[in-house]
């Protein structure tokens, strides 16, 4: 296996003529971390994804898909936003919640 | 300095006519106006559900105003609307510059797709990968 593959990557980066043994073995490492990973599903940002620039706190719609029965804010982990929608998205949720379109609390 | 734009959204008390409801939101449309505000849209969303209980209200008639005005235009508004019965609860947003910026970002993405199509990306696994 060694040899196959040190001699794949020299032949793709061999530029870095003298790494490129060591990398191979590294190279060969992550690939089966990477393989259990590929098959796991990678959380993607909703709003990225759907171009949506104005997280508007009227949309209860949208807003509700992002809060769960207690009407916690959630951590981002757990709908795969991004930092920049994220940020927003909790602004207008905390905005809804002042004028009454989604719940402080569960009742 | 220049004008900015402002929803005021607010919740009328929900035993309240569809008429009063009306005179309510002309009332508000007149502060506004007399503080040098425009009014660019009102929308009613009609009666709703609370989310939770706002002064022994479950319910509540929901009018949104879109105004374009100075800022002492929001301060004495808000002001009147306190003090204004019928009024359960209200918000105040400003959102020009949050929209501009959304404009912006959408022209800008629009420009950069005419640029240079994206191909449909697939991920690829190369032949090298496998073989290693």
């Amino acid at each position: 296996m060694s040899s196959g593959g040190t001699g794949g990557f020299r032949g793709s980066g061999g530029r870095q003529g003298g790494r490129a043994g060591a990398q191979g073995g590294r190279g060969g490492a992550n690939k089966e971390q990477g393989k259990r990973y590929f098959f796991r599903r990678r959380k993607v940002c909703k709003f990225c994804s759907d171009k949506i620039d104005y997280i508007d706190y009227k949309d209860v719609k949208t807003l509700s898909g992002f809060v769960p029965e207690r009407g916690k804010i959630l951590p981002r982990r757990m709908f795969g936003t991004c930092a920049e929608h994220q940020r927003k998205l909790t602004l207008a949720i905390k905005r809804a919640r002042n004028i009454a379109l989604l719940p402080f609390a569960a009742e | 300095m220049s004008d900015r734009v402002y929803e005021i959204l607010f919740i009328a008390d929900p035993n309240l006519g569809e008429p009063e409801v009306d005179s309510l939101a002309a009332q508000l449309q007149a502060y506004v106006e007399k503080e040098g505000g425009r009014i660019q849209r009102v929308e009613k969303w009609g009666k709703k559900r609370l989310a939770y209980v706002v002064h022994k209200h479950r319910e509540g008639h929901y009018v949104l105003l879109v105004t374009e005005g100075p800022s002492s235009m929001v301060h004495e508004v808000e002001r009147r609307i306190r003090v204004t019965d019928g009024v359960v609860k209200f918000i105040t947003v400003r959102v020009d510059e949050d929209l501009s910026k959304a404009e912006r970002r959408k022209a800008r993405r629009a420009a950069s797709e005419a640029r240079n199509p994206r191909p449909t990306q697939r991920r690829e696994k190369t032949e090298e990968g496998v073989q290693a």
